[in-house]
């Protein structure tokens, strides 16, 4: 059974380096270009397995969106990993209060991004 | 590792020139707009991402520079600085070099290193001035911690996640899968005193609390990632209780981790099994050589072929890359793509549904048949729409570039100049936005610089000090329209026409119209400026304008008044692929009359038609008088009637000028793939291009413009 | 590109079949009771004759354009080029369709007859005066056998006949 991942982020190149990542993986993939895009897309989609998200972003950034997702019913518990880049220390702790599971620093590797992938992953 | 991302490289290079675009612009804004917060969050954001991917493939260069920009950047939308101009100039420069420097990673071209220190010095002290300097250091991160093999560890672990856990969608028992990954997991008691009365239970909230121990290889560091996410909100303390130099035999079934895969280098295996020092190894490292060094010292190759070689080496590695940045792309919403997909599914079932049919046919589904037809008609029809809409971008990307070039102009000449855009949403085909930059950079250059008066000569004449340059662009027919205007001083009659006559471009007493003279300045080597500029004026630009356009199907007209100004329209094809068209017959022969450029068709009355002397045949429609082009008498064929009561008059429209052309017969109206007949011919005058009819044979398509323009030589040879 | 690869593919072929590669081979057709001939690298394919959309205001010869698997290609008549009288078409008239300098065009002739190997040795430059053959066009004569062959210079031909704009008179005189 494959998983669904939520790809977030306005860089397309950046969407399709996690997404290619991801897919050969086994991921089901689904990509949003910023945090309105992810809220309209899962609001009729499929449950997602996993959400890695961006943070800046036009129109919803990614604490926004974090925050959105968390109200959702479908993704109360879902893990939420946020792109972040090392300069942004006090991002990371807006991100866990707005209920990110865990943060992937920019830049990584496909390595490190299934990592950490696996570790908050529910089995 | 890292090399896997390698192949997004040319997205990024695409992306990038997409964002550098953005933050240009949102500059240039900002000198006018200092306050506009959503504009610096635009370019900041667009900063932003260019640092964060070009990091991801180890453009560090880049990397650091933007990081520079985006300080200063943050600074500026957090109101801790002002956009002063100085800010803005330091940012605009510093987008051109970091157009260089990510130029440079795509292709290799150097850097100029002094102007990049020198940026970046500026950057810094921009952003240090008057406020704290940005407090976020860039402390590199250590790299993975070297495994300490062979020695085991006994660690205890006592962690008290924070309450909230699980909704952060964090899961402790994902922690002890992940211990356990590390090695043996000996210990493993859950603490439940906290939990309090089952009535006063919050399902959503984590109550627990563990006690491990762990025997391991691996040292605290990993240990401590396993805890990363939670970490800091959490009471947890790992204390090492045993060393031992036995592997840990439990460790054997644990699930080999990432650390390391394939042999590992001998020095590491001699080192760790304790034969040699590290030191010992490095000064052995140190003294190992290249092959190329040892083939030189064997004699085995000279010094020259060696470095013969290394060249070539080289030379490889720069066309390899060179050869993968050349390929053309396009960026398409997926949205579309999913569009697309959706209708070619349809179109898989409309075939399927009509061969089904096609097997066992019989006469009575005849209708069934036509309706299938009619739907595969319709599906055709979508998707080629669809297909054509990939291709079509706003121009808006190619207008992109000019008030920079505008605000250059500016600078250099010393004029005022304020550029309005407009229209710059239209859309049309992506190859013609690509080939239109250059004409349009050079015909801004020229109102600039020719056009536009120095400020003294405005004011003088009446005129407001800043002068305008307009660019704007809209359909219009099948065609889009792209206008450059200046409100300078126009184009200079007399001047042109001695200029025209020194150069030999025409004779001292030649009858020329308005129009003809314009036209002179598109002659190569033609220029009127008195003295050479840096600006342009060296007469180059104008004839490679016309040329340009000419490639792309287009035209160029000027029209312009003394002391008022100078518009160059420039008329492109929406796309150079598909028309919508209206099939005609004269005599025995099709030909196709491009949709747009019809008015309306006509029967005239006998009374309607008059012959003017000088003036051709006319036509009268409501009042206004059309010349009327014969097309059987243009194109030499055979139609079915000479009298204009009994054929019919399409009135045409280009470019504001009407013409009635007289054709037998309205056959009916489709969409035509243009063809071109300069590929294997030439071009034919009053033919824009030709089609494949339904019955496989060619049509022509006419050119409006064309017989417009034969219709006014054949009333001036009967004058 | 591919004609360059065509033309080491046919001379690699050419030595294989023991041909020396300072002679070449010729398609030749007939003109009435003429022989001519075209390099065969140069002929992309021969079709029988079918119907053709004339173009507007060119030349006689300029017979029209014809569909071409989706590209159009203008097809020259070479009796009228070469003015001889024109003929009814028969089942044997036919199009041999040739590249000139990347362009494709087609040319109209009575019948082709063979494919010939004609040494260099066997061909002689044009004869100065042609009384029924504009030699303009005439690369020169080959002997095979008891056959005389003129052989075309369809680059010349083609873009003499095709190509070159004689009807556009610009009202603004030339800088030369």
């Amino acid at each position: 059974m494959g998983k669904t991942a939520l790809i977030v982020d306005d860089s397309p190149t950046m969407r399709q380096m996690v997404s290619f990542t991801l897919t050969n993986a086994g991921f089901t993939v689904v990509e949003a270009e910023h945090g309105k895009d992810a809220v309209n897309k899962v609001a009729a989609g499929p449950k997602m397995d996993i959400v890695v998200t961006d943070l800046n972003m036009p129109e919803m950034d990614g604490i926004t969106l974090i925050k959105e997702l968390r109200k959702m019913a479908g993704f109360k518990f879902t893990p939420i990993l946020m792109l972040t880049t090392e300069s942004a220390v006090e991002k990371k702790q807006a991100g866990k209060e707005a209920g990110a599971t865990g943060w992937i620093v920019k830049p990584f590797n496909p390595e490190i991004l299934l990592k950490t992938i696996a570790k908050v992953l529910p089995t | 590792m890292s090399n896997d991302f390698a192949q997004f490289q040319d997205a990024f290079f695409e992306e990038a020139a997409e964002h550098l675009a953005v933050v240009e612009e949102g500059l240039l804004e900002l000198e006018r707009h200092p306050e506009d917060l959503d504009l610096l969050n635009k370019v900041f954001r667009s900063a932003h991402s260019i640092k964060g991917t070009a990091g991801m493939f180890g453009f560090n260069a880049v990397a650091q520079f933007t990081h520079k920009m985006e300080t200063l950047l943050d600074l500026l939308r957090n109101g801790q600085k002002a956009v002063t101009p100085s800010i803005a100039d330091l940012l605009l420069k510093s987008t051109d070099c970091l157009k260089t420097l990510i130029e440079s990673v795509k292709t290799g071209a150097a850097v100029d290193e002094e102007t990049v220190q020198r940026l970046t010095m500026d950057l810094a002290s921009a952003s240090a001035a008057d406020s704290q300097p940005s407090g976020t250091s860039e402390k590199k991160k250590d790299g993975a911690p070297v495994p300490g093999r062979g020695i085991t560890r006994t660690y205890s672990i006592c962690w008290t996640p924070p309450d909230w856990l699980f909704q952060r969608g964090l899961d402790p028992l994902q922690i002890m899968k992940e211990l356990r990954c590390l090695g043996n997991l000996t210990k493993v008691s859950l603490d439940v005193s906290r939990l309090p009365h089952l009535a006063d239970i919050d399902p959503e909230q984590c109550y627990f609390s563990w006690e491990l121990q762990l025997i391991t290889e691996k040292d605290r560091q990993v240990i401590d990632s396993v805890f990363e996410f939670v970490r800091e909100d959490s009471e947890l303390s790992i204390e090492l209780i045993e060393t031992t130099s036995e592997p840990p035999t439990a460790s054997i079934s644990a699930i080999p981790t990432v650390e390391s895969d394939g042999p590992k280098p001998i020095g590491q295996i001699l080192v760790e099994s304790g034969v040699v020092s590290t030191g010992v190894l490095d000064q052995a490292l140190a003294q190992q050589k290249r092959v190329g060094e040892i083939l030189v010292e064997q004699k085995a190759v000279t010094p020259q072929q060696l470095e013969q070689a290394l060249q070539k080496q080289r030379q490889q590695e720069s066309t390899a890359q060179a050869k993968k940045t050349d390929t053309a792309s396009i960026r398409v919403d997926t949205a579309k793509i999913d569009k697309l997909i959706n209708l070619v599914g349809e179109l898989v079932i409309t075939q399927s549904m009509l061969s089904d049919l096609g097997t066992r046919f019989e006469m009575n589904q005849l209708h069934v048949l036509l309706e299938r037809v009619a739907q595969l008609e319709r599906n055709t029809r979508e998707i080629q729409e669809r297909v054509m809409s990939i291709r079509m971008l706003p121009i808006g990307t190619a207008f992109s570039r000019f008030p920079r070039l505008v605000r250059d102009l500016s600078a250099k000449t010393g004029k005022k100049i304020q550029l309005v855009l407009s229209g710059e949403e239209t859309e049309l085909d992506k190859t013609v936005i690509e080939s239109i930059g250059d004409p349009l950079t050079h015909l801004i250059r020229n109102s600039a610089d020719h056009g536009l008066e120095p400020p003294e000569e405005r004011l003088d004449n009446n005129k407001p000090e800043l002068g305008t340059i307009r660019l704007n662009a809209f359909h219009e027919g099948g065609s889009i329209c792209i206008t450059v205007e200046d409100d300078g001083r126009g184009l200079n009659r007399t001047k042109i026409l001695s200029k025209a006559v020194k150069q030999r471009l025409i004779s001292e007493n030649e009858k020329l119209t308005d129009e003809q003279i314009w036209s002179l300045i598109f002659k190569p080597g033609f220029s009127t400026a008195d003295k050479i500029t840096d600006v342009s004026g060296r007469g180059v630009g104008m004839d490679v304008v016309k040329r340009n356009l000419e490639a792309l199907g287009g035209t160029v007209s000027i029209k312009t008044a003394p002391g008022k100004g100078t518009t160059f329209t420039l008329k492109l094809p929406l796309t150079l692929a598909i028309i919508e068209g209206m099939t005609v017959r004269i005599g025995r022969e099709t030909y196709i009359v491009p949709l747009l450029s019809i008015l309306e068709s006509i029967q005239p009355t006998r009374e309607a038609v008059k012959t003017v002397v000088g003036k051709g045949e006319l036509i009268n429609v409501r009042g206004t008088f059309l010349s009327m082009v014969r097309l059987y008498d243009v194109f030499n064929l055979q139609p079915e009637h000479t009298d204009p009561a009994k054929s019919i008059l399409l009135i045409l429209e280009t470019e504001g000028e009407r013409v009635a052309v007289m054709v037998d017969e309205i056959l009916g109206q489709q969409q035509v793939v243009i063809k071109s007949m300069e590929q294997n011919f030439r071009k034919v005058e009053g033919i824009a291009g030709a089609t494949i009819l339904g019955d496989g044979t060619v049509g022509f398509i006419l050119d409006v413009r064309g017989l417009l323009e034969i219709a006014r030589r054949e009333i001036a040879m009967a004058a | 590109m591919a004609a360059s690869t065509t033309e080491t593919a046919t001379k690699e072929l050419n030595q294989r079949i023991g041909l020396t590669s300072d002679g070449s081979q010729f398609l030749t057709f007939n003109l009435g009771d003429e022989f001519y001939g075209v390099d065969i690298l140069r002929v992309q394919e021969i079709k029988g004759y079918t119907a053709v959309t004339k173009i507007p205001n060119t030349p006689a010869h300029i017979k029209g354009v014809l569909n071409l698997r989706g590209t159009i290609v203008p097809i020259v008549e070479l009796r009228t080029k070469f003015s001889l009288p024109t003929i009814e078409y028969t089942a044997f008239t036919v199009i041999i369709v040739v590249v000139v300098q990347d362009k494709v065009m087609g040319l109209v002739v009575d019948s082709v007859s063979d494919v010939l190997n004609i040494d260099a040795k066997d061909i002689q430059p044009p004869p100065k005066f042609g009384d029924k053959v504009d030699v303009t066009f005439i690369n020169g004569i080959g002997k095979s056998g008891d056959k005389l062959v003129a052989l075309l210079d369809i680059d010349r031909l083609l873009l003499d006949s095709a190509v070159k704009d004689s009807s556009k008179d610009l009202p603004v005189a030339p800088a030369a």
